[in-house]
């Protein structure tokens, strides 16, 4: 049967290291002090994939990031979606040929045109869309472009419109709850029609293994991501996954 | 030991990076090639593949890559053949507009359907690939264990039953096969964390 999948996303601006916490962005270090401090293969070895995310204010900061890109894919034997500043197919092809599998895309997640462009080169299947949401005593508002464009739609709708994307997953991520370690929002879950055909990562909140493991529990939920680093130090991740296998949730085991 | 050289066909389709990794990992050394003379040349032969077969196919025999396989096949050299690569393979394909593929797997690619799996589409993440116990390309491995897919076509298992494995999506469907020197994975063994890198060293061993 198909498992469940454990994430690990990874902010980048040129090359230095960040955490967000509802969409603030902090710096933590540069890509030298990362791999000083955290052992990636560590790290790979114990997570389904890794999202690398540029995101960097400034529109021409892409080779930098394709170094990024390059250095993960040499050293991870898993798969590696790159998001951020994919405005155009150009940008798109130099992610992937630094060694992307797939791409992760927010603010052109409702440009067909580019959509369409991405999907007849990579196939759909290497597009993730990635939707941001505050929840307002239960109404949720989407937004796109880090959290500052709201987008004028609602949570029935927008799952309609996601159907029918040419994409392949969607990552479902909660502004509130980003970067806070308090836990998952799952009251996003019951707005998820059953028949719903994208396989779902959602993020925002992961904070520790009870966390993941709550959230694996959801029939709706197909993956997680965290990008909170600093909670899963040392073998923080690999602990986690050995005590959520042993909880009965179906996840890879690797030789 | 002599380091193997191993070729991965560049024809624009897939993500040769990984694959050369891979491989790199594993102490080979990689040549990426679109030249089909110098393609049939090679002793071990990689064929990626992400994306449209229309496409895929449309471009290998414009390059005439397609010559060079059947060159390579009928030399004995050996070939892999991973993800949308196993499946140019088969026989035909229903994508986009029903597509000739290479007819070395006799049996045809279609699309999952939601009424066959009742699961969602693409199937994407790790799955439990199952084999015989001789089958060589999972040695020190055990049957059931995982690797990494991400496809919404697939070639169906019917009336061949030796040298191939299976996985269950709802519906039970080829995951990999091997004909005397052909080898083909519909999941991405360089994307399989260590069980992948274990099958991939076994084709290392299996070339020698």
């Amino acid at each position: 049967m198909i498992k469940k999948r454990l994430i690990f996303t990874l902010l980048f601006d040129k090359d230095s290291f960040f955490l967000s916490r509802n969409f603030r962005l902090q710096k933590i270090g540069n890509f030298e002090w990362l791999k000083k401090n955290y052992d990636f293969s560590l790290i790979a070895s114990s997570v389904d994939e890794i999202i690398l995310l540029n995101v960097s204010r400034n529109e021409n900061e892409i080779e930098n990031f394709c170094k990024i890109i390059k250095t993960f894919t040499k050293e991870c034997f898993i798969p590696i979606s790159a998001g951020g500043k994919i405005s155009n197919l150009d940008i798109a092809r130099k992610y992937i040929n630094s060694g992307a599998d797939k791409l992760v895309i927010n603010s052109n997640l409702f440009n067909r045109i580019l959509l369409n462009k991405i999907a007849n080169t990579f196939g759909e299947q290497s597009i993730v869309g990635s939707l941001d949401y505050k929840n307002k005593n239960g109404n949720f508002i989407f937004y796109s472009k880090n959290g500052f464009l709201k987008l004028n739609i609602n949570s029935k709708n927008i799952f309609i419109n996601l159907n029918k994307l040419p994409i392949g997953e969607v990552i479902l991520n909660s502004i509130d709850m980003d970067g806070t370690s308090n836990g998952f929002d799952f009251s996003m879950l019951k707005t998820i029609p059953k028949n719903f055909q994208k396989p779902i990562i959602y993020a925002g909140g992961a904070g520790n293994y009870k966390h993941l493991l709550e959230a694996f529990k959801k029939k709706k939920i197909d993956s997680i991501s965290t990008a909170n680093l600093l909670n899963f130090v040392g073998d923080g991740l690999q602990e986690a996954r050995k005590l959520i296998i042993k909880k009965n949730i179906k996840l890879a085991k690797w030789i | 030991m002599k380091s193997r050289t191993v070729t991965i066909i560049d024809y624009g389709m897939g993500n040769i990076g990984s694959i050369s990794n891979a491989f790199n990992y594993l102490g080979a050394k990689i040549k990426i090639l679109s030249d089909p003379d110098k393609i049939e040349k090679s002793n071990i032969t990689i064929l990626p593949g992400v994306g449209s077969f229309h496409k895929a196919m449309t471009i290998i025999k414009k390059k005439s890559i397609d010559k060079a396989i059947e060159n390579i096949v009928s030399k004995g050299n050996y070939l892999f053949c991973i993800c949308l690569g196993m499946q140019l393979l088969s026989s035909e394909s229903s994508e986009n507009k029903f597509t000739k593929g290479l007819g070395i797997i006799p049996n045809k690619v279609n699309k999952f359907t939601f009424k066959e799996t009742r699961n969602k589409i693409p199937h994407v993440g790790f799955n439990q690939v199952f084999f015989d116990k001789d089958n060589m390309l999972f040695k020190g491995l055990s049957s059931g264990a995982d690797f990494y897919f991400v496809h919404s076509y697939r070639i169906l298992p019917e009336k061949i039953k030796k040298n191939i494995s299976t996985t269950n999506y709802g519906v039970k469907f080829m995951s990999s096969y091997i004909k005397d020197n052909i080898f083909a994975t519909q999941f991405h063994p360089e994307k399989s964390q260590s069980n992948g890198i274990k099958l991939l060293d076994n084709f290392l061993n299996i070339t020698k």
